[in-house]
């Protein structure tokens, strides 16, 4: 009889959180919808749509009727060097921006974080070309990087006039001078997530660490970036992603878009020039797909790469 | 399973419904028998400086022929710097308004996708004899009248007639006795010797814009005899592009970079304004803050000549009736009134373009006999000869795009002749891509 009793109120219990558990999902689902709509109507199926296109001749006006060509669009996009040259610009500014980027938003991160005069006018101060736009500040910085601009003046002054490149105009300088601009504009957000992240990290850490004598680096090395593990992370995967994503600056800062010489092409313009200037929607498409995976494969890498840390830790 | 299945049912909705729209693109045509019976009407245009007379004479229509016809205008403006892919986008999912601005070398684009209705049977003899011979020409595609615009534009070289006296320069007095290119070269090598630096002003940063590469610099290949395509059938660049006189007059203009003849780091207008690059190669809308900084001593000179005599640029914004207007008749009424003088002059009165109609142009004191910019007239009216319109193909929107980093590579030092034979793949692969932009059959 008891053995009975216990099966019921086992039977009941189960039953409570299963209704719990349905009340819950749907509450999940609820307050989930809104954004799955959102994502769905522009994301999922933009890129399904794409995915489609870009097996078929699609212009973006034709009256030639839409009809599949296989792998035409990814044959030719293969075999394009513009599409080519997009893609070690865009790996070459992932190598270098992301890195840069990080280590400068740290740092900053470190400084703001201290307790010093005015840290947050510093903080606002580092913050404030995140919320200018890029457009306006793509093209403040065109003008500053003109060979007669502001930024050769300095230049000049502090290498006695022998280095004073035409920055936009050059092969060599063009795309450093747009990572540059870049790393400027992107900075500051990363600071304040780091700056979150710091300030997440246990006051007794440190102090414990000061007790088994540990200076100002090792507490950096063994309490802080241990501490914002995740901070950093984040930090580095969207620094990623936002990286692969260059458009703007290299639209609006050189002569002509990507120029001179292709030297600051990327695959999001190569995408842009081809699906709007081109009219190429199909083309277009194929490289939005090339795009996707090779950005999804570098995420999984990463994310793979990271969990494999976090699980020795 | 459902959360995988209902995002995909979705898309598949969608990809039916925007496959569907872009097939529907083909209009109906419907041409114009005279009578008006629409009640209202839509329009988009571009807002670019004259973009207040625009309002204006929109207005002024709705109050006067609008109202007498039973109909008003509705009319929505888009910054210019979207107004093409804005444009395109209405056109492939099928929004577009009745009348339409654009660009004139767009024209050929929508009218092949079945976007713009023939304006044939709507404008009267009296108009199409009126309105400037190059206006006509970039309205035509496919031996059909498309479009006509309330005005067009010039290109030339301005100069400070000063510094050519002071090298003592030939100053010609018209297009046929333009400048060799070779005489150019000289003058400019002169002037470099006199003390200006960089003596010409080619406005290489208005590039990024758009249309200043190929509006600006295809006058060297026309006038080497050279092209952007073959115009007997406009299906392939090939020996155009890549020709001899374009690898030579391209060349040429390479080399003048190359000496330092041309300013290419200039960001703004202040080289020429200053007299420090004494000759601008650029369009009638520097007139007002030229004649400012130069007084009577600027004066305004044909291109030079590459070897087939001057050639010069044209085209501009013009008028155009979408196969979504259900009655062309009330579409064309207000093109009409948009070709009449008295809005014609109050746009180019704004914009300083060269007015669309010869009779127009008799009422304007710079354009008319005599007037400062009678050289813009003269070129216009020798269309296309001396005047040449880009080319009138749905695969010009490509084909500039190309043209513009053929200049860029150019003008960095690229190999021009190996520069120009990738450019001529490109266009041909287009064409070829898009069997061969077969004409719409009327």
């Amino acid at each position: 009889m008891s053995q009975r009793t216990e099966v019921s109120g086992q039977a009941e219990t189960l039953t409570t959180i299963r209704t719990w558990r349905s009340a819950e999902a749907r509450t999940a689902w609820l307050l989930s919808t809104p954004a799955l709509i959102g994502l769905t109507a522009f994301i999922v199926v933009p890129f399904l749509l794409a995915l489609v296109l870009s097996f078929t001749n699609q212009r973006l006006i034709s009256p030639l009727p839409t009809r599949g060509i296989g792998l035409e669009n990814y044959l030719s996009t293969l075999a394009d060097g513009g599409f080519w040259q997009g893609l070690i610009n865009n790996v070459w500014f992932v190598a270098i921006v992301v890195p840069l980027q990080t280590a400068l938003a740290l740092f900053l991160a470190v400084l703001v974080n201290s307790r010093i005069r005015g840290r947050v006018a510093f903080r606002t101060v580092y913050f404030v070309p995140v919320v200018t736009v890029m457009a306006a500040a793509a093209v403040t910085w065109t003008l500053l990087l003109n060979p007669n601009g502001l930024v050769n003046a300095f230049f000049g002054v502090i290498t006695f006039g022998t280095f004073t490149p035409d920055w936009l105009g050059s092969t060599t300088w063009a795309l450093p001078a747009v990572m540059a601009v870049s790393i400027w504009q992107g900075t500051g957000f990363q600071m304040i997530i780091l700056l979150a992240a710091l300030q997440d990290v246990p006051e007794e850490l440190y102090e414990a660490a000061e007790l088994d004598g540990a200076g100002s680096w090792k507490k950096f090395l063994n309490v802080t970036l241990p501490g914002i593990r995740n901070g950093l992370i984040f930090v580095v995967t969207v620094t990623t992603i936002l990286a692969f994503r260059l458009f703007d600056q290299v639209w609006i800062m050189p002569q002509v878009p990507g120029g001179p010489l292709d030297a600051t092409r990327t695959m999001m313009l190569h995408l842009v020039e081809t699906g709007f200037g081109a009219q190429a929607i199909g083309r277009a498409s194929a490289v939005a797909v090339i795009f996707f995976v090779l950005v999804l494969v570098l995420t999984l890498i990463q994310r793979r790469f990271i969990r494999e840390e976090g699980g020795a830790a | 399973m459902t959360r995988v299945r209902w995002p995909i049912a979705a898309a598949g909705v969608a990809v039916a419904l925007v496959l569907g729209a872009c097939d529907a693109g083909g209009g109906s045509g419907a041409a114009c028998d005279g009578e008006v019976d629409a009640e209202a009407l839509t329009m988009f245009a571009h807002e670019g400086s004259e973009a207040d007379a625009y309002r204006d004479a929109i207005s002024g229509f709705n109050e006067t022929r609008g109202a007498e016809l039973g109909f008003e205008v509705e009319l929505t403006m888009i910054p210019e710097g979207q107004y093409t892919d804005q444009v395109n986008a209405a056109a492939a999912a099928g929004d577009l308004p009745d009348v339409i601005d654009f660009d004139g070398p767009n024209m050929a684009n929508l009218a092949w996708g079945g976007h713009l209705v023939s304006i044939e049977s709507c404008i009267s003899d009296e108009l199409r004899g009126d309105v400037l011979p190059s206006l006509i020409e970039q309205g035509t595609y496919a031996g059909t009248l498309y479009s006509v615009g309330s005005f067009d534009s010039g290109l030339g070289l301005w100069a400070w007639r000063s510094a050519l006296e002071e090298v003592d320069a030939r100053i010609p007095a018209g297009p046929d006795d333009a400048w060799t290119a070779e005489e150019l070269g000289q003058i400019l090598r002169d002037l470099q010797g006199a003390g200006y630096e960089h003596p010409l002003d080619t406005k290489f940063w208005y590039g990024s814009q758009g249309e200043w590469f190929s509006y600006a610099f295809t006058p060297v290949l026309w006038s080497a005899g050279a092209g952007l395509i073959d115009r007997d059938d406009y299906q392939s660049a090939d020996g155009a592009l890549n020709s001899a006189e374009a690898v030579g007059s391209l060349t040429t203009f390479q080399s003048w970079v190359e000496d330092g003849l041309i300013d290419k780091d200039a960001a703004d207008d202040s080289n020429f304004i200053e007299k420090r690059s004494p000759i601008s190669w650029v369009g009638h809308w520097m007139y007002q803050p030229y004649l400012e900084a130069a007084g009577d001593d600027l004066v305004l000179l044909p291109l030079p000549d590459f070897g087939s005599g001057s050639k010069t640029g044209m085209g501009s914004w013009a008028w155009g009736i979408t196969s979504a207007t259900a009655d062309a008749d009330a579409a064309w009424a207000v093109i009409e009134y948009l070709m009449s003088d008295e809005v014609i002059l109050a746009i180019t009165e704004v914009n300083g373009a060269i007015p669309g109609t010869a009779s127009a142009i008799g009422q304007s004191t710079n354009y008319a006999e005599g007037g400062d910019l009678e050289l813009f007239v003269t070129q216009l009216e020798g269309a296309p000869d001396l005047a040449v319109p880009r080319p009138v193909t749905p695969a010009y929107p490509n084909m500039t795009q190309v043209f513009r980093s053929v200049i860029d590579d150019i003008v960095n030092g690229a190999d021009v002749q190996a520069t120009l034979d990738e450019a001529v793949e490109a266009i041909d692969a287009d064409i070829e891509s898009n069997e061969g932009y077969p004409a719409p059959e009327e």
